[in-house]
């Protein structure tokens, strides 16, 4: 079994109900994120296009976060999930250096690292993940990799346009896109003017040394 | 269509690993250089090595202790340090690096004895472990690197060549200001070749980064992205100031010092070359940190 999640870009409305149904499900802490939904505007007035991109850990088959984790703190599950365990965690941030998806946090509350789990303490009981279940649109697509007649394989089957980012890096990512592009993908094919944030300022708890 | 601007997202904190890492591989450097320094000047001058003898396990210690103290201070769960050890993974450098660096210190603690007892005999014995571990305690970091794939800037070869740069530039560095402090104890001829292995190293190491600016293959955007940083962005002055204290004032001065024979000028170069080591590491380390990944 390989679990695996596909977005179809043209269905997400960007109602945000993904990041708010994984941080109720997840007990995710303020200033942190498991799951969150970015806004891109693209072009110029009347020619003008928005994107909308959920974002989250694309458990990759080759994860740079596994491999430079000095603890085994982040692992593989026999499903292909690439859980976090936060009691090995030692706090050193080098799984957030090697992530090139940004999708590892620190949290502020335990102190360890954290992350999409595809919500693996409900596929454990059978229950798809919470992001999934809550959207509206049928936008989230999860599913076995490796089960041909899975909604997911179909679905990736029947798409020639399927995108993963950064697929350069090697990282055999398992959260796949489709109907996406560049600018709604590439973190540097767009621009960040002062105060896209949500929050603009991020309080963590004190430590000695920028984190 | 035109123009692409990020309209609603969520904050992220930016810089992960901070000072407390660029004073990690600061001090690391210093105390592996001397090291490994100071096993070629024992076996090139042993009429001189109660110098290298005494001063390898000091400078050693001191800045292998700065070296292990930042790292603890930097983790979020110091008191978990313990678990490199018993819960090991072998495919990450920092454990690699953990382990290394902790056997390093035995080795170190041991020569330190091999002074303090005047047992020249057991500082001989561990001259050939205390190497591989010194030049691995060296390298490691640019395996961190290597493997912190987000930052595509830092690539491995490169990184591992640099830090052995640094630790010479370090070694002799500190050698000579340790040198003038207690009243230019070495014999001129040392401090002669301490003064062109600073020279070297620092010239090529400035080959390294200047070629990284103006000459390097950019692999990516991101890599790109990176050296715009270094060059004009917040961390610019960190970047060029380490630039000329690392590298170009210490190489002039080292070059009047032995070419005039006046060594005052190498223990000047010294400290330039320390504080700019730091500054350069630093820029290094923040730079790839200042781009958005997702």
């Amino acid at each position: 079994m390989r679990l695996g999640f596909l977005v179809d870009l043209s269905r997400c409305m960007g109602c945000m109900a993904c990041a708010v149904a994984c941080k109720a499900e997840n007990d995710v802490p303020l200033h942190s994120w498991r799951l969150r939904v970015k806004y891109i505007d693209q072009g110029e007035f009347p020619d003008v296009k928005r994107h909308f991109v959920p974002l989250r850990c694309n458990h990759c088959e080759n994860a740079p976060c596994e491999r430079i984790c000095p603890v085994s703190a982040l692992h593989y599950l026999p499903n292909g999930i690439v859980n976090v365990d936060h009691d090995r965690c030692i706090g050193c941030a080098s799984c957030m250096m090697a992530c090139p998806y940004n999708a590892i946090y620190l949290d502020p509350i335990t102190n360890s690292a954290d992350k999409c789990t595809y919500c693996a303490h409900r596929i454990e009981v059978g229950m798809m993940p919470a992001c999934v279940v809550a959207c509206p649109t049928h936008a989230n697509i999860f599913g076995d990799l490796d089960d041909p007649e899975s909604e997911i394989s179909k679905y990736l089957k029947n798409h020639r346009d399927v995108m993963v980012r950064k697929p350069e890096l090697n990282t055999r990512p398992k959260h796949f896109y489709v109907r996406g592009s560049t600018v709604a993908l590439d973190p540097l094919a767009s621009e960040r003017p002062e105060g896209y944030a949500i929050f603009t300022e991020v309080k963590f708890l004190d430590h000695i040394g920028g984190h | 269509m035109i123009g692409a601007e990020v309209t609603f997202d969520v904050a992220l904190p930016k810089v992960i690993w901070g000072w407390l890492v660029s004073t990690n591989m600061w001090a690391k450097s210093i105390a592996t250089g001397t090291f490994l320094l100071g096993l070629y000047f024992i076996k090139r001058y042993p009429e001189q090595d109660n110098f290298f003898r005494k001063w390898i396990p000091i400078l050693g210690i001191i800045f292998i202790g700065i070296t292990l103290l930042v790292t603890v201070l930097d983790l979020h769960h110091m008191f978990r340090f313990w678990k490199i050890f018993f819960h090991p993974h072998f495919t990450s450098a920092v454990t690699l690096g953990a382990w290394v660096v902790s056997a390093f210190v035995i080795v170190l603690l041991i020569s330190f004895w091999s002074w303090a007892t005047g047992n020249k005999k057991l500082f001989d014995r561990i001259m050939i472990p205390g190497f591989i571990l010194a030049f691995f305690s060296t390298i490691y970091t640019a395996g961190i690197m290597g493997e912190a794939t987000a930052r595509e800037v830092w690539v491995f070869p490169a990184e591992m060549i640099s830090m052995l740069f640094s630790a010479m530039i370090a070694g002799s560095a500190a050698y000579l200001i340790v040198d003038a402090v207690y009243g230019n104890v070495l014999q001129e001829k040392i401090r002669r070749e301490l003064g062109y292995i600073l020279f070297g190293s620092a010239g090529l190491e400035a080959a390294m980064f200047i070629g990284e600016l103006f000459f390097a293959k950019m692999h990516s955007e991101f890599s790109y992205r990176v050296v715009e940083i270094l060059a004009f962005g917040e961390v610019a002055p960190f970047f060029w100031i380490g630039l000329v204290f690392t590298f170009i004032i210490p190489m002039i001065l080292v070059g009047i010092a032995n070419e005039y024979r006046k060594y005052r000028y190498a223990w000047l170069a010294s400290i330039f070359a320390l504080i700019g080591l730091w500054l350069i590491k630093h820029a290094w380390l923040i730079a790839p940190q200042s781009l958005p990944l997702s």
